[in-house]
């Protein structure tokens, strides 16, 4: 058996699925691996990204899977789970395999009875729940510069998910959000394109809220407060609905 | 522009509170129907499938800023907190006022519009126009581009209406209540008529819009997010019956995007309102929206799921569990061959599971450990469901049999308890009673022998 040792980011994940083609590998017989854990009788493999190589694979996903296929590629790449580079080459290996019927394309993620696969889609729709939590309870912070500050702590890699939501909504607004698990800050200057920057919070000053930030956080809280009817309260659905891990970071709740 | 005279002492805070206390049972407060990119100048966008930003202590959704323009109101209808005759605090906001509340909440993330409603202060077209001038302020002079929803106030000048249909997402008319002799008793001062008329106003104007827009692309658009409405569920003498014809009704020939129901409230005391001792009656809201469900995402109609001689819906069982064990003709439903249509009505499987299904099955024929992967609730679909011919476990398809494990361990508390039984219980009709008595035990009953 051959396993490739490959580093937890896209580049060096395709890099890996490039070479098992490149190589051509007994595809069944073939490993893709994050962490160091030996396996008995295999071969060990280390992958070094390559650009180039990631690049021929996305291609390849787009074209014969489609943007949204390989969208969910991503998001399952972007969770914590140790083995997702594996389940997300096994899916790849699967859909490559199938031949389209018709003129209809082939989707990576139809055939959810085979175990890599489902495996790879769960990891996705974690992702994707994830993200989609934060889209909605990121809360901005206006500092005195009038530049909007943001803090989340997600359980998945979302930063990249999110800036494109942010950057179409807020285009001429400057604006941050740090993510305080993975020490990534998001960055976006007013009406130009958002980057990613790796930084710890303590390393940058203080941040100063402008006057008027907190009485629009007092509004708000009152707004919350107020819009609640006292004859239908229900905190465990509120709490289903709003997990506490996501309350300690908003506005309304502090 | 005219203005009206506000108590000047009166701070924002205030303001906002008693303004978000008289909205807040309204209902129709969703972000959705509507996919705009930013326009790069202003700030916002829009998500189709819109999004909520907050849940309040009542577990409802906070997605728009949902405020009354005012809580002045002519009107005397007897189950609002803002009748002309119930002595609370009143207050009036400005344009301003709304707009920069609008415009600094959105920049926080903490909303995804606004969401405008209004008492009716002088008349109605007078509403009308104040609501239309702040709209207008707030996408022209604050270049918002999120979301806005917006009353129509029944009885406005139709021109006011389409002025303001081309500013807002979603507009929509309180249906209030759902028949027109309720309405004549609660609120005195509405009518069916004017509540219909712009409602199917607004559904013109749409269509015409729609066919503006495949001539022209950048025409504008008027009311992208459709129209919606409300009705209040339990002030008025109504069975589940009326409300989901109306409702259906409502669908098919006025094209609405959505039907809200609102469990009602007893906010006012009248004596013509019925006291709720229970609190307001919140099962039958939800039971009402998962019918709803039905009519709109699972092709049933609202015959089919009520009729005259049963005109509420079941306590212990879904719509659609209540309709699949009516139905037992048409199950067991075979997973690897049934037409979408039919996977749609077995109970424990909704729509995308319904789709994962008949996409999964061009490669491979399922097997339940499959479906469980899918995302079918087995609990609920096992006596409706075979894969290649198999049920999973040996199932009677028996009306009985299927009701008391559907209600067996997840509801065995309501059950019976307030009065409303599937069918006479007798001492011995339990769940753990299930399994039938064998000859040799019969005898040693009888004779009461071990």
């Amino acid at each position: 058996m051959i396993v490739y040792r490959c580093e937890d980011t896209l580049e060096s994940i395709f890099t890996a699925v490039y070479l098992a083609y490149e190589e051509k590998r007994d595809l069944q017989d073939t490993q893709l691996s994050l962490t160091e854990d030996p396996l008995l009788f295999a071969t060990d493999v280390s992958v070094v990204a390559d650009e180039e190589k990631a690049k021929k694979v996305i291609r390849t996903l787009v074209r014969r899977f489609g943007e949204k296929d390989y969208h969910t590629v991503c998001l399952a790449l972007a969770t914590e789970d140790t083995e997702k580079a594996q389940a997300v080459f096994r899916t790849i290996v699967e859909g490559l395999g199938q031949r389209p019927v018709g003129r209809s394309r082939v989707h990576l993620f139809d055939n959810l009875a085979d175990d890599y696969v489902h495996k790879a889609f769960a990891l996705a729709r974690y992702a994707n729940r994830e993200v989609g939590h934060l889209i909605e309870f990121l809360r901005f912070e206006e500092l005195e510069n009038g530049v909007l500050y943001s803090r989340v702590g997600p359980k998945v890699n979302a930063l990249a998910f999110l800036m494109p939501h942010f950057a179409d909504r807020f285009s001429i607004e400057n604006f941050v959000i740090y993510d305080d698990q993975r020490n990534l800050f998001g960055i976006h200057p007013a009406g130009k394109a958002w980057y990613l920057f790796h930084g710890e919070e303590t390393d940058q000053p203080q941040p100063v809220w402008s006057g008027e930030e907190g009485l629009y956080q007092e509004l708000f809280r009152h707004f919350v407060k107020t819009i609640a009817i006292k004859e239908r309260y229900n905190w465990k659905l509120q709490r289903n609905m709003l997990p506490l891990r996501f309350q300690e970071y908003m506005t309304e709740f502090q | 522009m005219e203005y009206l005279e506000t108590g000047q002492e009166m701070s924002l805070m205030d303001k906002l509170g008693i303004l978000t206390d008289a909205a807040k049972y309204d209902v129709a407060c969703t972000s959705s129907g509507v996919d705009r990119k930013g326009n790069g100048q202003g700030i916002g966008n829009c998500v189709a499938a819109g999004i909520c930003h907050s849940f309040s202590s009542d577990g409802r959704c906070i997605s728009l800023l949902k405020i009354l323009l005012t809580n002045e109101c002519i009107y005397d209808c007897k189950y609002c907190l803002n009748r002309c005759s119930n002595d609370v605090p009143r207050a009036t906001f400005t344009p301003e006022e709304i707009c920069t509340l609008t415009m600094e909440f959105y920049r926080r993330n903490y909303i995804e519009g606004l969401f405008l409603s209004s008492g009716i202060i002088r008349s109605p077209s007078f509403t009308m126009e104040m609501i239309y001038r702040t709209i207008w302020l707030l996408r022209n002079r604050y270049r918002f581009n999120g979301y806005v929803h917006v009353k129509t106030i029944p009885g406005a000048d139709w021109e006011l209406i389409r002025m303001t249909g081309y500013l807002a997402d979603r507009m929509s008319v309180n249906l209030e209540l759902p028949t027109a002799e309720g309405l004549r008793t609660l609120a005195p001062n509405k009518h069916r008529k004017n509540i219909l008329t712009p409602m199917r106003q607004i559904q013109n104007g749409i269509t015409q819009n729609k066919n503006e827009l495949t001539l022209y692309r950048s025409a504008p658009r008027f009311v992208g997010g459709g129209q919606s409405t409300q009705m209040i569920i339990g002030a008025t003498p109504e069975n589940d019956y009326q409300i989901l014809n109306v409702a259906e009704s409502l669908y098919q020939k006025f094209s609405l995007k959505r039907v809200f129901y609102s469990a009602f409230v007893n906010v006012t005391k009248d004596s013509a309102l019925p006291a709720l001792p229970g609190g307001p009656p919140l099962l039958r809201e939800h039971r009402l929206y998962q019918a709803d469900w039905l009519l709109r995402f699972y092709g049933f109609r609202a015959s089919e799921l009520l009729d005259e001689k049963r005109p509420y819906f079941n306590v212990m069982l879904d719509p659609k569990e209540d309709w699949a064990v009516r139905h037992l003709e048409q199950f067991p439903v075979e997973v690897n061959r049934a037409p979408l249509g039919q996977l749609l009505r077995v109970p424990g499987v909704g729509v995308k599971s319904a789709q994962r299904i008949v996409a999964a099955r061009r490669t491979t024929s399922l097997t339940f450990t499959d479906l469980k992967k899918i995302g079918v609730v087995l609990k609920r679909a096992i006596y409706f469901l075979t894969c290649n011919g198999r049920m999973m476990y040996p199932v009677k398809l028996e009306e009985d049999y299927i009701v008391r494990n559907l209600t067996d361990e997840k509801e065995r508390i309501q059950f019976g308890s307030d009065g409303m039984t599937y069918r006479q219980m007798s001492l011995f009709d339990d769940g753990s009673f299930s399994r039938p008595l064998k000859e040799v035990e019969i005898y040693q009953n009888a004779v009461g022998s071990i």
